[in-house]
């Protein structure tokens, strides 16, 4: 569905039709399944042969409501909410990929997805090959005849790293493969699907699209552009026989979300079709602060190091710049040299919280080798830039002033 | 003109100028942009919606991946 609407009008009119009484909020349609006067009605939908709900699982009004606004944000297309941003990862590849096919990842990957693909995919015939996403050559010759899907990330988290996608996706493309990219980190308001190139997005939607940390949720965007009739897809043929361009899609909503059911509940739909509408703002304002807060460690004596892509030595700052424009994101990381020096800090922060979460209002901090990578060997978390003194900051939209004061007088600690 | 659409057998005025593409906008196709249109037993292509002429005795499927069942 394409629109007139300008982004920042999308993120709040985007598929809105009038509720009941004119409501101007979607409704809540808190029902598990939706009823048919006649017989020849509920085969018809089955059938798809006409548009209907039929059970919460498969679909919901609320649900819909925000799956219509999170395509159009991305250039158009179709998107299916899930349960989280793992569900929709989950759903999407299993939805591509099958027992003895293969996966080449970024090696930079978000914990969860690292996961996903080596520890439980893996178990079914799947295995994944990862590489560094900012060789673009490794990742050309990481290429063979089994390989289906090229996963990555628009920014690593926590590595911060910033690979090229249109150039990864040119190098997909031109292997007869898609490319799915997660851009969670970035939302598409730092970018859309259509000007990454992507053709599909997985992502989790409880960071910057919900926005203050009160929803789990993910969701899968199909831009309707790659060409799943391929010898490579045979599991495709009858999707593509039939709904061309939306194969996916289909494959998506008629077989693998179907069946592994992580649907999300219609309050959480809904609540994400609140926080969205801010996004434009919230993201402004969490790239200005992350800014400021990076540039104040930076000139830090107590701190060793500082990564994020808006500081112009970052390595990352000239691709950031060229996808991104002037906007960098509100993750950042930096270290203190040691381990206890960045417990040090984390515990003498007063108003950053800390926790395993990013893309709230409020700012976060979590220092990852501890806690969400502690489960992986030095070797792993060398691969995902995870160092023992590394503290990650999720930079909220409160005032930079208090944001800084609160790093300063955590850092008097040390 | 009659013909059938999703099994009902619909009544249409006579239009020789008339195509999938402009049936779907006189009937006011629900999410025309992701409809499969089955002519005759055979999925159209997209591109195919504004180049297929509709006559008497045509047999048309609206079909969507939206709903619940199995393609």
């Amino acid at each position: 569905m394409k629109s007139e609407l300008k982004f920042d009008s999308l993120l709040i009119h985007g598929g809105s039709e009038p509720g009941p009484a004119g409501a101007t909020s979607v409704p809540i349609v808190q029902s598990s399944s939706f009823a048919y006067p006649t017989a020849q009605g509920l085969e018809d939908v089955f059938r798809g042969r006409a548009i209907g709900q039929v059970y919460t699982r498969i679909g919901n009004p609320t649900t819909e409501a925000l799956e219509k606004r999170l395509a159009l944000l991305e250039g158009g297309g179709t998107a299916i909410a899930t349960a989280s941003g793992m569900a929709a990862i989950t759903t999407a590849v299993m939805t591509v990929v099958r027992c003895g096919d293969e996966i080449l990842a970024s090696s930079s990957l978000f914990g969860g997805t690292f996961s996903l693909f080596r520890d439980t995919l893996s178990n079914y015939g799947i295995t994944t090959t990862f590489v560094d996403p900012l060789d673009l050559e490794a990742v050309a010759a990481a290429i063979n005849d089994r390989t289906r899907l090229l996963f990555v990330e628009t920014v690593g988290n926590p590595k911060l790293d910033v690979p090229d996608i249109p150039a990864l996706a040119d190098i997909a493309h031109a292997a007869g493969i898609p490319i799915m990219v997660d851009s969670t980190v970035t939302s598409p308001y730092l970018a859309t699907g259509a000007r990454l190139k992507a053709d599909i997005l997985a992502y989790s939607t409880s960071k910057y699209i919900n926005g203050t940390g009160t929803t789990i949720g993910g969701a899968i965007v199909d831009r309707g552009v790659f060409d799943w009739n391929s010898p490579k897809f045979p599991h495709f043929e009858a999707f593509h026989k039939k709904y061309r361009q939306f194969a996916f899609t289909a494959r998506v909503r008629k077989l693998v979300h179907k069946d592994l059911g992580a649907c999300p509940a219609p309050l959480n739909s809904f609540l994400l079709t609140e926080g969205v509408q801010t996004l434009a703002l919230r993201m402004e304002r969490h790239c200005s602060n992350a800014l400021t807060l990076a540039r104040f460690l930076a000139a830090h004596p107590k701190v060793a190091w500082v990564s994020y892509p808006g500081l112009e030595d970052s390595p990352h700052h000239e691709v950031a710049k060229k996808l991104y424009g002037t906007r960098f994101g509100g993750l950042l990381t930096f270290g203190t040299g040691d381990k206890p020096s960045a417990f040090k800090v984390i515990d003498n922060l007063a108003m950053a919280r800390n926790l395993a979460n990013i893309g709230d209002a409020k700012t976060l901090v979590i220092h990852p080798a501890s806690t969400i990578c502690a489960d992986y060997c030095a070797e792993d978390k060398a691969l995902m830039g995870v160092t023992e003194d590394l503290i990650r900051v999720s930079v909220g939209i409160e005032d930079p002033q208090d944001i800084v004061e609160d790093f300063t007088r955590a850092l008097e600690a040390v | 003109m009659k013909v059938t659409i999703n099994g009902k057998e619909t009544a249409l005025s006579e239009n020789p100028a008339r195509t999938i593409d402009s049936l779907l906008e006189e009937l006011d196709v629900n999410q025309r942009l992701y409809v499969t249109v089955e002519f005759n037993g055979e999925v159209l292509d997209r591109t195919e919606h504004e180049t297929t002429p509709v006559a008497d005795g045509d047999t048309i499927e609206f079909l969507y991946f939206m709903g619940g069942g199995r393609s």
